[in-house]
């Protein structure tokens, strides 16, 4: 789902970066406080909660398979300030310490992937949950894996028409490309994840049946 | 003369931030084979070693994506040009070879070493890494002698869940155990 070095120019990336580091520091200064005995221990256990649980190889019908983002369990559990931090250092150990992923396009990846994509699950689950745990947890999560793909899809896009020499691939067909595997695959297969983790919490009584 | 670390690290660092976002920025075939060549002139020392990485792990992706959008846009009726395809395999490719020539160059945790909080956070998020890594890897083993056949979908979904819940729990406690240890040592 996320964008490698390469696809996206410093017109895109530059300026996600701009709108990323701000608001990086904003959600880390109000979920993990200012004392870093007690921040940097928490935001360090679930960047690497994170880290692992995209390591998951799920076997896709197909013959391939797919990872898990465990981005959007995050943002149920706690709220998407905290799976935006942890997916931003992700990105960022990932990039820095392994050479995977991509740090000119951590900004794009980091807001779609760990700040709109957790969003819109912590809201789908918010508005749901009153009716079945399941099916918000299942809806929170396939909503989330569609917005942060259609936003990546739509950042792609922008690079087109900002420069189609650069990016030849227009829009709908990013889209296309894009949204059938999410749609069809990753959205369910996170969703069914979620469902069956928060199920897994709640009977060792983690969290709260509700 | 080579600067002594910290410094030589976070030099190299910040020269490598500045090349990637420059490679990002070239659209003409030409250049980027220019670039491609220099780098492998820059980065000789070990240099098949990164590109055999580069070959097995970021090329095929490249390439595939490029051909697969290629191909696409042919089959709607529109032949678009190679060459625009080409350089952004050929960027894709350039930006990871620089990038695992000057990681392996760098020593990340002394580039860290001016900025206490950073440095504490890298090797807070690695030290963790690897001891999740340890408790998923010896679950989807388990999962897997559990089984007489390979994991399936639903097998390796359910087994995910009860293993979340499990790093849950081990992060919280490990997190919980640093704090106290770090406490206990003065730091604030």
């Amino acid at each position: 789902m996320h964008v490698p070095d390469g696809f996206l120019s410093p017109k895109v990336t530059l300026p996600a970066w701009g709108a990323a580091a701000p608001l990086l520091y904003w959600a880390v200064r109000r979920n993990f406080g200012a004392s870093s005995t007690e921040s940097l221990p928490v935001v360090g256990s679930l960047a690497a909660l994170a880290f692992v649980v995209q390591s998951i190889m799920v076997p896709v019908p197909g013959g391939t398979s797919a990872h898990l983002t465990g981005v959007a369990i995050l943002a149920i559990l706690y709220n998407p300030g905290v799976a935006f931090v942890c997916e931003a250092l992700v990105l960022l150990l990932q990039a820095l310490a392994f050479g995977a992923g991509g740090f000119t396009v951590l900004g794009v990846n980091a807001l779609a992937m760990g700040l709109l994509g957790p969003g819109a699950s912590w809201l789908v689950h918010r508005a749901l949950r009153t009716l079945s745990a399941r099916v918000a947890a299942f809806a929170g999560a396939y909503v989330g894996v569609q917005v942060a793909t259609l936003a990546v899809s739509l950042v792609l896009g922008l690079q087109n028409r900002l420069s189609p020499e650069y990016m030849p691939v227009p829009l709908p067909v990013i889209a296309a490309a894009m949204m059938v595997p999410s749609l069809t695959v990753l959205g369910v297969v996170e969703g069914l994840y979620t469902v069956a983790t928060l199920a897994m919490l709640r009977r060792v009584r983690l969290v709260d049946a509700s | 003369m080579t600067p002594p670390e910290p410094r030589r690290s976070q030099v190299l660092l910040a020269a490598w931030a500045v090349s990637i976002f420059s490679i990002s920025a070239v659209a003409d075939v030409r250049l980027l084979a220019g670039a491609s060549a220099l780098a492998l002139v820059v980065f000789r020392r070990g240099s098949l070693r990164e590109s055999r990485r580069v070959l097995l792990g970021v090329l095929p992706v490249a390439l595939g994506l490029s051909l697969a959008s290629w191909a696409w846009l042919w089959l709607l009726g529109r032949p678009p040009p190679v060459a625009p395809f080409a350089a952004m395999a050929i960027r894709a490719a350039l930006i990871a070879f620089v990038t695992f020539s000057v990681l392996r160059r760098v020593e990340l945790l002394r580039a860290a070493a001016p900025f206490p909080s950073a440095s504490r956070l890298l090797v807070l998020s690695l030290a963790q890494i690897h001891a999740l890594r340890l408790l998923a890897t010896e679950s989807a083993l388990a999962l897997r002698s559990r089984l007489p056949r390979r994991p399936r979908t639903r097998d390796v979904l359910q087994g995910s869940g009860a293993v979340t819940a499990a790093l849950l729990t081990l992060s919280a406690r490990n997190a919980r155990d640093i704090a106290d240890a770090m406490r206990s040592r003065g730091f604030h």
